[in-house]
Formats: structure tokens, sequence, C-alpha cells
């Protein structure tokens, strides 16, 4: 299994697409949205620019990490997949070694956004609160890798393609990643709470602030995560069965 | 027992009221090259699919060196190569071959896998820059590198120019030549012929032939003459003029003959015969066991 990890993740460095879309991207949108905040500004409890740091790591994360779904997709039409399914490979460890890459795929973002935080608007924080963000920022990837298997293995590629970016974009402007949900009118911003987005960002929103996660939060993440997990489980089983 | 590689007992798979394979009886010993030649639709990728453990079958058993399917990949004894099953395109051929010997458990040496692939020169090579062939070549690295007892090949040359072809063919004579059972589909007769020990022709699903590929081109050029079981003497059929064999295929009985002629007139005299009918070489037995097997 360590050799597939290590396969997959040399494909993932090299594939244009994971620089641009979650590196580039966010931290081009984060410069340009922190701007226009003002200093001192608080939003989600921290102050502006670290709030902004936070939401758009997390939307680099979740497009990376979400991008692996139509990959899966394209292995899967090409027969790749199935080609894997006939060496000693075990299908679980597959599975498992792309839902791990998948989720690494979302640390390059937090990483680069981060660091222009640090630069650009002089985000303080302790060593060990960057590394806490980091993993926080990392393992609430999960549902989002989840939800990307799910779309992988239950779509063609000419279809997984649009529902994986119409997931990503809704998900992530109602979740609150790029314009904070506090500007939102009364239902949106109640939508926004129930969604796995927002709490994600608030992970790391809590942790700039040094406060531990709130059970809603988890719990609300833990009601998604199981809900992907399903739904990925029961595209897996759709996609080997049908051959 | 021990030297039958691969064992397919009744094997039937349904695709809604189509039986992509029906029925099918299949040993197949160690160090045996068997093409499973037949047309397009005949249910050779099903069986071939079936055979690895992929699509689970109606009914009938698989077995791959008395386990079962899934069991024998898992221990690495089955290399293959798929249909259309494309590698993904950003990895280089050198990285897809390590990919393969980390997987299996008594991988060959990198430069031998790239040597008998004939891929020696395009080991950093991305595999979307590939030429067809190439990339067919590339598969069958990935297939081979396991060292697997056994090889299976699905429609491996259908993408493939003629100089392809050969080389393609040249790496798994390399390969089979070390006491390895490979399995092929075709749907060209020259193939099967020039390349296999024993071929094995399916039609709707079922096995209409089988044997060396001399006595399967015979079928092929010579006549097949078929009439009625019922009431019909079988013994002595053989030694009529032109007959090279006598199968009972269900209610019909099956004369592969040089002469059809001569046959026929044979029969007429000393045995009698229902609803008879002549037909030439295998495209057409292909067509008439087809249109055949979809009626029921």
């Amino acid at each position: 299994m360590r050799a597939y990890l290590w396969f997959e993740l040399r494909r993932l460095a090299r594939d244009p697409r994971l620089a641009l879309f979650s590196v580039l991207g966010p931290v081009v949108t984060y410069l340009i949205f922190s701007g226009l905040a003002g200093g001192g500004d608080q939003l989600e409890g921290v102050d502006a620019a670290a709030a902004l740091m936070v939401g758009l790591a997390g939307y680099g994360a979740v497009a990376g990490v979400l991008s692996v779904g139509s990959l899966v997709s394209q292995e899967r039409a090409v027969g790749w997949l199935s080609q894997l399914r006939v060496t000693p490979l075990p299908p679980w460890q597959a599975v498992a070694a792309k839902a791990l890459v998948s989720t690494l795929s979302g640390v390059p973002s937090v990483i680069a956004v981060g660091i222009t935080g640090r630069l650009q608007h002089h985000v303080e924080l302790s060593a060990g609160r960057w590394i806490a963000l980091l993993l926080l920022m990392w393992a609430g990837t999960v549902p989002f890798a989840l939800l990307g298997l799910a779309i992988g293995y239950g779509l063609a590629p000419q279809l997984a393609q649009p529902v994986n970016f119409l997931a990503f974009l809704g998900l992530s402007v109602l979740g609150g990643l790029l314009v904070p949900v506090t500007y939102f009118p009364d239902a949106l911003r109640h939508l926004g709470h129930a969604l796995p987005t927002y709490r994600y960002a608030e992970l790391g929103w809590r942790s700039v602030a040094g406060l531990a996660p709130t059970p809603s939060g988890l719990g609300v993440l833990a009601v998604w995560t199981v809900l992907f997990a399903t739904l990925a489980a029961w595209a897996y089983r759709r996609s080997t069965a049908h051959r | 027992m021990d030297d039958i590689v691969v064992r397919l007992t009744g094997l039937t798979r349904r695709f809604g009221s189509v039986r992509a394979v029906n029925g099918l009886d299949l040993a197949i010993a160690r160090g045996t090259t068997l093409a499973l030649l037949g047309p397009n639709g005949a249910g050779k990728t099903t069986a071939i699919s079936m055979m690895l453990g992929l699509t689970q079958p109606d009914a009938g058993t698989v077995t791959l060196f008395g386990r079962t399917p899934t069991e024998a990949v898992r221990a690495g004894r089955v290399g293959a190569m798929l249909q259309d099953s494309g590698v993904v395109p950003t990895a280089t051929v050198r990285e897809v071959v390590e990919l393969a010997r980390a997987l299996y458990p008594r991988p060959l040496a990198t430069d031998r896998i790239l040597a008998m692939a004939g891929l020696a020169d395009r080991a950093g090579r991305r595999l979307d820059k590939l030429s067809g062939g190439e990339a067919q070549r590339a598969r069958f690295a990935f297939a081979l590198s396991g060292a697997p007892d056994l090889m299976v090949l699905d429609e491996p040359t259908a993408a493939m120019d003629v100089a392809a072809r050969q080389a393609f063919w040249a790496a798994i004579h390399r390969y089979a030549a070390e006491g390895r059972t490979v399995v092929f589909t075709t749907h060209q007769l020259p193939e099967a012929d020039e390349f296999a020990d024993r071929v094995v022709v399916l039609a709707a699903g079922r096995v209409v032939a089988d044997g060396p590929p001399a006595q399967i081109r015979a079928l092929a050029g010579g006549r097949t003459v078929t009439f009625d079981a019922a009431g019909a003497r079988l013994e002595g059929l053989e030694l009529l003029p032109g007959v090279r064999s006598v199968q009972v295929r269900g209610d019909r009985v099956v004369l592969t003959t040089d002469d059809a002629d001569a046959t026929v007139l044979a029969l007429a005299a000393g045995h009698g015969f229902r609803n008879l009918e002549v037909s030439a070489g295998l495209e057409t037995a292909f067509l008439t066991l087809t249109a055949a097997g979809t009626e029921h």
C-alpha cells in the first residue's frame, strides 16, 4: 500500500491543477480580500486578517481535496482502477490510499495561505498553534475527501467534473469560506452554520483564538462525515458490481 | 489436477435476458498459450472478467491454481491486461513498472521487464506521450512485472498496427517460453492460429470448437455439416469421406469436413439425416451459432 501511496503522491505533486487551484488561487484571493478588511476588525471571534486566512486556506484545501474525486472518475473510466483490482493490492487499501492522498491534497493550500498571512499581515501565532492549526485543517478535510470519492466512484467523468465544481462552489461560498457568514442575511447564515465547510473553518478560527472545537461544530461535521461516507461506500460498491 | 491452472465449470452470466456466457466449461493446463477466439459479443470479455474475479458469475465456478480468483490474484499469481484499460497518463513507464513490482511478492528486475516489453528506451517517458503500440506494451509491462504464473490478455493487440503487433507477440513469446500460462482473447483467426497452441472458439457464450490451431484452421477453411441427432446413426460418422471431426452439440450433430459434397452423399447413402445444413468456414459457424444462441 505504501508503494501505491507514493505513486499517487508523486502524480499529485506533478499535477499543475493542484498548484493553480489550491495554492495560487487562494493565496491571490486572500491578498485581495484581506486588503479590503480594515485593520483591527474582528470576524468569527478573531482578527479579520487571521479569519480570512483560515477561510481561504480552507477554501483552497476543499478545492484540492474535491478535485481528487474527479480524477478517480477518470481513472475508473479508463479502466485503471480495474487494472489495480487484478493486482495483489487489496481494494480497501486502494480506496484508503486514495482517501489519504485526497486529504493530503488540501495541505499545500493551508501552508501557502498560512505563510502569506504570516508575511503579509503578521498573523502571529506560537509554533505550537501553527502546527495545531495545520493538523486541524488537515483532519477536517475528511468529510470532503469522502464526498470527492463519492462523486468519483459514483459519476462518469463528464458529470463528475461539473458536479464537483458545483459542490465546491456551493459549499465554500455558503459555508462562508470566501465571505464570512456574518455578512449573510439571517436565513442564509443559518444554512451556512449547518454546512460542513463552515464547521471546518470554525475548527481553524477557534484554534487561532486558542479555543477548543465546539461540540455542536464537531457534531455537524460528524453527521456530514457519516453521510458522505455512506454515499462513498454505496458509490464504490455500485462501481465495482457493474462490470 | 496440479497441472490445471484455470478451471471453469458451468460458468454462466446473464445481462438482462442475454446470456453473455452460457455454461462455459474449460480446463487450461500449465504452460499453455490459449486463444479465446470469437466474434464481438461472443462473451470473451465477460468470461475473462469472471475468470479474474471482477465479475461474479450467475452460476458455475472459477478456480485459478485450485483457489478462488480473488485469492489467486491476492497471492500475486495472476497478471492481466484488460480491454480498453488505460494507465494513468501522468505517470512514467518506470513509475508504473515500479508500482507493479512493489505490489507483487516476487517481481522481475526492472531492466528485465523493460527489455521484455521492448520499452528499455522509453522508461522515463510519460504514458500519454507514448504511441498506441508502446502504451499497450507499457500495460503489458505492468502485467508482467510481478512474474505471474498466469497471464490474461483481453484483446491485447486491438489498437496496434502490424509492426507493433509483431513486437508485442515477440514479447509474449519470451514470457510464455518460461513455462508460464497465457490466455488471450482475439476476434482474429490468424492471430489465434499463429500465436496460440490451443484455440477455444466461443460463440454466443458457448464453446463451439476447441483444439490445436491446425484443427481450428481446418474448421475455418472447410465446411461444417450439421443435422438432427434424433434418429441419426452416430457410429462410423468419422469414417465418412472428408470428415475431420464429429461432435454432438445439444440436439445437433456437427461434422467438420474438407469435402462437404462427398460427406453429404455418403451420409445420404448410409446414414440418413434430418434438417441437414452445410455451412462454410468459421465466420459462418460464428454467425449461425450466434443467431441460434440469442434465440434462447
